[in-house]
């Protein structure tokens, strides 16, 4: 009876899951088919469930529309020091369709995010948790109480901010606020809680170094929860279009998700392009996603099981 | 403070201050520039008549604008919308990824991770592109749902989902939903996967039911999990600003604007800067204050 | 932990690579923002026209960039927040004049106007680029008429085409109710009253000021006169027309685009430029090959005021000289030279003035059929009034209230109550 009846939930779930597996698929299927339609069948009234002409012309256009140097790089700090506030080019790379910089900018925001935001709340959090400092409890505070602030609420501040220190319309303008957000320090501090103070005496009774203590002790222990915030960072970065929204102006220095969102405000919305452009920026990361699906997996796990 | 370290000798508490503030110092740099001290001028400035202009003068107005605030009924809105989207999004996203884990980690293992991506797969796609093709969806004249309601019979005449009030929150929300629930899937899979066998194998001895073991034992193993899929649900669903943009801009009629879209429009549509940091500062206190009760609360089930 | 520190200073080090830009010492680069005004919103027409001018002026390096309508503003404002607006802005009146020159950001630039410019310039069009005080914040380009369009296959086969002149282009509001009844029978969604967003509005406002000859704004642009009798009047038709939804899920670029589909019977947001569009198909014709005729906004004395549409450029003041003076150079070029003609012709829209630099421009377009049929309309251009003060705050009001109308709420007290709040933004 107890069997039946665990039998028959069993194929329900399945049912169900695979019905809402269909819901979650349909977009990015609706985005690869849509992307070799032709116009007519984009256009049409009723759906066009599977393309029945293929064309790459969307592709075409996706590469022939917007056009933007490689790379660029810029004296150091240039724009501190020259006259008009921008800093002059030492290397241009070559002219290529503006998507391929654009995805490389948004790997380079979401990479650097990601780096910044482990390395500065690793540090920050074993602090939190295992020092015993006068405003400790001060910091701990105002860092709980920001954890989960939306961007939006200092949007105005930040964009002055950012143009006072001449940051406006570049990488650092969208990473520097993400890497600030303190969610990182308040995960890492959980972890590190955990970490014995019997270890850390007996290191620092044989002489060890505070940094050296970081490296051999405390970082190996707290590794998972950096996993974790590594993965969490990378995941909202990439998706994060507030900030690059509000910082980016250039044509050359979009993101993928803003050069969607600008094809999108278009008068005449293409939608085999926009189609063309979401699909060229997902499925290079959804590849990468699931070659390493089971190391990015565990990465998120082990942390939250012990956080 | 004192007391917990009573036992340590005032050079020992120097050297840890010092040492403190130097592992503190690289976040505290980016923290203290690009979130506590933009959040002070936000403050500030709210206490202004601070408009667009180059040669515009901000002036003085004390609490001026927190009092238009509470009789402005689309900032009132804008607050009710932000706190439904909130309310509804957090525990359907745990309870759902919950159930969609408990179901398919029970599965080949084949299967598991072939579903485990599907799951995950808007999240990854990015959210501009997702709501691209949900925005064709909802369309109100060639619109996949129309289209198959219509054709089932459900209804007669097309529903213009975006463009009613009644229901371009939720469909809002929908998508907010299937956007966010691949991260918490991931990690419940996982912290299933990590339950202690020995001590279900114990309950499943002793007679215990699948409902019964589920809550009696796994559900404590997994309660970390759940607390930092609740901590990120949150951060998330306030941060729901892109899905309003791209989709209904507020709209019809303010019954999709969030406090956070809100503010944008004041500022870049309405050129009100001191009244839209005002909004920031009143939408700061209350984070402040729910993220104080989440802290709290997890603190003490710990 | 050495090797941490190394990386965390190399990341910044190369952070501050990805600064903004800039070219050799003496090309002055100036940036250059459009917005989709005809061929001007398409880079390769634009190359040329600028690539023609770097070469005739080898010290300037023109950047451009492209904005849509849906989203441009916010764009172009918070770049001015961040202190990196464009050198250089294409749009009309209602936005350099009305919002960034009236709020200080832009360069008076009544000096471009020299005397033969007030005496080939279109006197409408140059009291439009000008302030109460006489500064000049737009040097115009080009113009057009902005009117609706119908699906003339569709008014054919319920024999709805009796009510349009086909010649003149005009028809009456009784003309326009009566067509409306006849096509709603077969089709529910004949037009759309799209108040999604800003985009197109310039067409929901004629449709309505013309239902019954009313105004947007009094006659010497200080108040806004939306809530009047006859506004009131054409407003209550339209709630209550059959086939006429207000739809807030969509602006007028999406109208457009159903229009083609053959979805919607007629589109208010309509111009040359979209008449000549022949991206899907033909120009003048729908998707599906059905003909597509512009007609001027139905009004009750069959005599229509058209909602102009004025473009030309402007200069942000970025507070170097040189920049200001290239960009001059390049309004000069673009506008007021033998090249004009070629600027003109690539908006698709009218030229502002009759000749440039002894080049004619007033039949530029000869032997151009769709051109030529379309300048039947223009004689019906109306009043100007974009440049009414609070003109952007008004403009968000605008669609606002629509959606509130066609949710349901009563039509005189929010019409009402947009004017009040309209009327307090221009300081009226």
């Amino acid at each position: 009876m107890r069997n039946q009846k665990s039998m028959a939930y069993r194929v329900f779930a399945l049912v169900l899951v695979i019905l809402l597996a269909i819901l979650f698929t349909f977009p990015l299927y609706w985005i690869i088919t849509g992307s070799f339609k032709t116009a007519k069948q984009i256009n049409s009234t009723t759906p066009v469930w599977w393309p029945t002409e293929w064309t790459m012309k969307n592709y075409q256009k996706l590469m022939d529309k917007f056009k933007a140097p490689l790379w660029e790089i810029a004296v150091p700090f240039g724009q501190y020091f020259s006259e008009d506030g921008t800093a002059r080019v030492i290397s241009a790379g070559p002219t290529v369709p503006a998507a391929v910089r654009w995805l490389l900018n948004t790997v380079w925001m979401a990479v650097a995010s990601m780096l910044l935001t482990c390395l500065t709340s690793a540090l920050a959090g074993y602090a939190l948790a295992k020092k015993r400092f006068v405003g400790r409890t001060l910091v701990f505070t105002l860092i709980v109480c920001a954890m989960a602030l939306p961007k939006q609420v200092i949007l105005i501040p930040l964009i002055r901010e950012m143009s006072a220190l001449k940051l406006y319309n570049t990488m650092s303008a969208v990473v520097y606020p993400i890497v600030g957000w303190p969610f990182g320090v308040f995960l890492i501090k959980q972890f590190a809680e955990s970490i014995p103070g019997e270890i850390l005496e007996a290191a620092r009774i044989d002489g060890a170094s505070e940094l050296k203590t970081f490296n051999t002790i405390v970082f190996p222990m707290i590794k998972p929860g950096v996993g974790a915030l590594a993965i969490f960072t990378f995941i909202s970065s990439w998706n994060d279009y507030f900030m690059q929204l509000i910082m980016l102006s250039s044509t050359k220095n979009l993101t993928i998700s803003l050069g969607i969102a600008n094809m999108q405000a278009e008068n005449t919305t293409d939608f085999g392009l926009i189609m063309a452009g979401a699909a060229f920026a997902a499925v290079p990361i959804i590849i990468v996603f699931v070659i390493f699906q089971k190391y990015f997996t565990k990465g998120i796990t082990m942390g939250a099981v012990k956080g | 403070m004192r007391k917990s370290s009573s036992g340590l000798s005032r050079a020992l508490v120097r050297r840890e201050t010092i040492a403190g503030y130097l592992f503190l110092l690289p976040s505290l740099f980016f923290f203290i520039t690009f979130v506590i001290y933009p959040m002070f001028m936000c403050i500030y400035t709210s206490l202004f008549d601070s408009n667009m202009g180059k040669n515009a003068v901000d002036v003085f107005i004390g609490l001026n604008n927190y009092k238009e605030l509470f009789q402005d009924k689309i900032f009132l809105g804008a607050l009710r919308n932000t706190l439904v989207i909130v309310v509804v999004a957090v525990p359907t996203v745990c309870a759902f990824s919950l159930w969609v884990a408990s179901a398919i980690t029970d599965m080949h293992p084949a299967l598991t991770s072939m579903f485990r991506v599907i799951f995950y797969l808007p999240v990854v796609t990015g959210s501009v592109a997702v709501t691209v093709v949900w925005k064709w969806m909802y369309n109100n004249y060639y619109g996949i749902f129309n289209y198959l309601l219509k054709g089932a019979g459900l209804i007669e005449k097309n529903i213009n989902w975006l463009g009613d009030a009644k229901y371009a929150l939720w469909c809002i929300i929908i998508i907010l939903f299937t956007t966010s629930v691949g991260q918490p899937i991931v990690l419940y899979v996982s912290a299933l996967g990590n339950v202690d066998q020995t001590l279900v194998e114990a309950a499943e001895v002793d007679g215990a039911t699948r409902t019964q073991v589920f809550w009696k034992i796994k559900w404590a193993q997994i309660m970390p999990t759940t607390l930092y899929i609740l901590v990120i649900t949150t951060i998330n669903s306030f941060q729901c600003f892109a899905l309003i943009q791209l989709l209904t801009s507020g709209g019809p009629n303010h019954s999709t604007d969030t406090v956070m879209y809100y503010i944008y429009y004041t500022a870049f549509k309405l050129y009100r800067y001191g009244y839209g940091n005002a909004m920031g500062v009143v939408l700061m206190i209350i984070i402040a204050i729910l993220s104080a009760i989440q802290f709290k609360l997890g603190q003490s089930s710990d | 932990m050495k090797k941490l520190f190394a990386l965390m200073l190399a990341l910044i080090m190369v952070f501050a690579l990805a600064a903004p830009t800039a070219f050799a010492d003496d090309t002055v680069e100036i940036t250059l923002w459009t917005y989709p005004i005809g061929g001007w919103g398409n880079s390769d027409t634009v190359d040329e026209l600028v690539a023609a001018f770097e070469a005739t002026n080898p010290g300037i390096k023109v950047t451009v960039e492209y904005l849509a309508y849906a989203d441009g503003d916010d764009k172009v404002n918070t770049a001015i927040e961040g202190k990196a607006a464009p050198d250089l802005i294409m749009e009309g009146p209602e936005r350099l004049v009305a919002n960034w020159g009236a709020k200080g950001y832009m360069v008076d630039i009544a000096d471009l106007w020299d005397d033969a410019d007030k005496e080939e310039i279109l006197p409408v069009v140059a009291a439009a680029c000008f302030n109460a005080e006489g500064q000049s914040y737009e040097y115009p380009l080009c113009m057009t008429a902005h009117c609706m369009a119908v699906n003339l296959n569709r008014f054919q086969a319920v024999g709805a085409d009796q009510y349009l002149d086909l010649d003149s282009h005009t028809w009456t509001t009784d003309d326009f109710v009566a067509a409306v009844g006849l096509l709603a029978a077969e089709n529910p969604n004949v037009a759309a009253v799209f108040c999604g967003g800003q985009g197109g509005d310039q067409g929901t406002r004629a449709l309505i000021n013309n239902l019954y000859s009313g105004t947007f704004t009094d006659a010497e642009h200080t108040k806004y006169t939306a809530n009047s009798e006859e506004n009131i009047k054409a407003l209550e038709l339209l709630v209550g027309l059959e086939g006429v939804n207000f739809d807030p899920a969509i602006v007028g670029g999406d109208e457009i685009q159903l229009f083609r589909q053959g979805i919607l019977d007629m589109a208010f947001c309509w111009n040359i430029g979209m008449q000549l569009n022949s991206d899907n198909n033909d120009a003048g014709l729908t998707n599906d090959g059905d003909e597509i005729v512009c007609m001027a906004f139905p009004s009750d004395d069959g005599v229509p005021e058209l909602c102009g549409g004025i473009w030309g450029f402007g200069i942000f003041d970025n507070g170097s000289e040189a920049k200001i003076d290239a960009a001059k150079t390049f309004i000069k070029y673009m506008a007021d030279s033998a090249a004009t003609a070629d600027a003109v012709k690539a908006s698709t829209y009218f030229a502002v003035r009759d000749k440039s630099d002894d080049v004619d421009l007033s039949n530029i377009y000869e032997g151009n059929d769709i051109m030529s049929e379309y300048s039947k309309l223009m004689p019906f251009l109306g009043d100007y009034y974009q440049v009414v003060p609070g003109w952007a705050e008004a403009r968000t009001a605008w669609w606002n209230m629509l959606q509130q109308i066609g949710g349901g709420a009563d039509v005189t007290e929010t019409a009402n109550a947009f004017c009040e709040y309209a009327n307090a933004a221009a300081g009226a």
